[in-house]
């Protein structure tokens, strides 16, 4: 392994440790824009949106919905759930990567 | 800027999915020549990429946005790497996070993973091969117009929807697209400029071969 990606890996490290600054930061502050739920939005705009309501249950088999452990609601269990979250969200990152070079035979020859 | 599930009908998922088939073979491709010398990089770069992601910063007016680091993995490696990268990320995280969503997956790879390292990419080279700027400036540039420019687009895949099928995002382009934009002018893309050009400048210390390399043998350049 080369310096760079040694390096890379201690940023990586580093920024596991420090996640929950990307949550206590904004704490008080709503959802990004265009990422509110359902019934927010259809707060926000005084009127029912059915195709929203039908679509947005796709896919609600997320494990740790918004990177937390459902639950988790004070700063010190968000910030612990955060953590594991990054840590599980690189895990699988990777291991999704690396099998993805191997099913692709990326970097088998030079 | 993860677009979720219910915001885009299904005739805007699908054309998105249409769009990214070809780019999807064209990134797959590419990545059957990487070199195994690149292989950790690339794995590390994509770790990297979905923890940045997770530092959310305030806007003004009470949203947040967040860094994608896709001009980083396009310097450092290529565009098309910076494509398979997010492919992977933004994969996981709306399966196991409920980050962005199934449906809007294909769109959100577009804005992110295709939009955001080619513009930034080519706009970090137009400024060092043709204007003659300093690579790290280069590169803060490059991040910067490349992260505003995918806001853009992903605040205009938004804002047409109410044209194409009602029912899904409310908002039309005079709301989406100046949100989404303004959010990213201010906050994100600083931040994305900064850690960007902070990267370049650490690598161009510790590997400047990664720098010479391309330009000897421009390679994939």
């Amino acid at each position: 392994m080369d310096r760079l990606t040694k390096a890379l890996l201690t940023a990586v490290a580093v920024m596991v440790v420090l996640s929950p600054l990307g949550i206590l930061l904004v704490w008080n502050y709503g959802d990004a824009w265009g990422e509110w739920d359902v019934s927010t939005i259809e707060h926000m705009v005084g009127q029912k949106l059915p195709g929203m309501e039908k679509l947005s249950n796709a896919w609600n088999h997320a494990v740790l919905p918004d990177y937390n452990v459902p639950g988790w609601e004070d700063k010190l269990h968000a910030s612990a759930g955060y953590i594991l979250s990054a840590i599980v969200g690189v895990a699988l990152v990777l291991g999704f990567y690396y099998v993805v070079v191997k099913l692709t035979s990326g970097g088998a020859k030079g | 800027m993860h677009i979720p599930d219910g915001y885009l009908g299904p005739y805007t998922c699908a054309l998105f999915y249409i769009v990214m088939i070809p780019i999807w073979y064209k990134a797959f491709r590419w990545l059957k020549g990487l070199k195994p010398q690149q292989v950790p990089l690339l794995g590390v770069l994509t770790a990297f990429a979905f923890l940045v992601m997770m530092y959310n910063l305030p806007v003004p007016g009470g949203t947040t946005a967040h860094i994608v680091g896709g001009t980083i993995i396009a310097i450092l490696i290529d565009p098309w790497a910076a494509t398979v990268s997010l492919t992977i990320v933004l994969l996981i995280q709306a399966l196991f996070f409920g980050d962005g969503g199934i449906t809007s997956y294909a769109a959100n790879v577009f804005n992110m993973g295709v939009v955001l390292p080619f513009v930034g990419y080519y706009t970090y080279r137009f400024l060092t091969k043709r204007v003659g700027l300093d690579e790290v400036i280069s590169a803060g540039i490059g991040a910067y117009v490349g992260i505003v420019t995918a806001a853009t687009v992903a605040g205009t895949e938004l804002g047409i929807q109410p044209y194409i099928q009602p029912g899904y995002c409310p908002y039309t382009l005079s709301v989406s697209v100046p949100a989404m934009a303004i959010a990213h002018l201010l906050t994100a893309g600083p931040a994305a400029a900064v850690v960007t050009g902070a990267v370049v400048w650490y690598v161009r210390k510790s590997r400047p071969d990664l720098f010479e390399m391309r330009k000897i043998l421009r390679t994939r350049g």
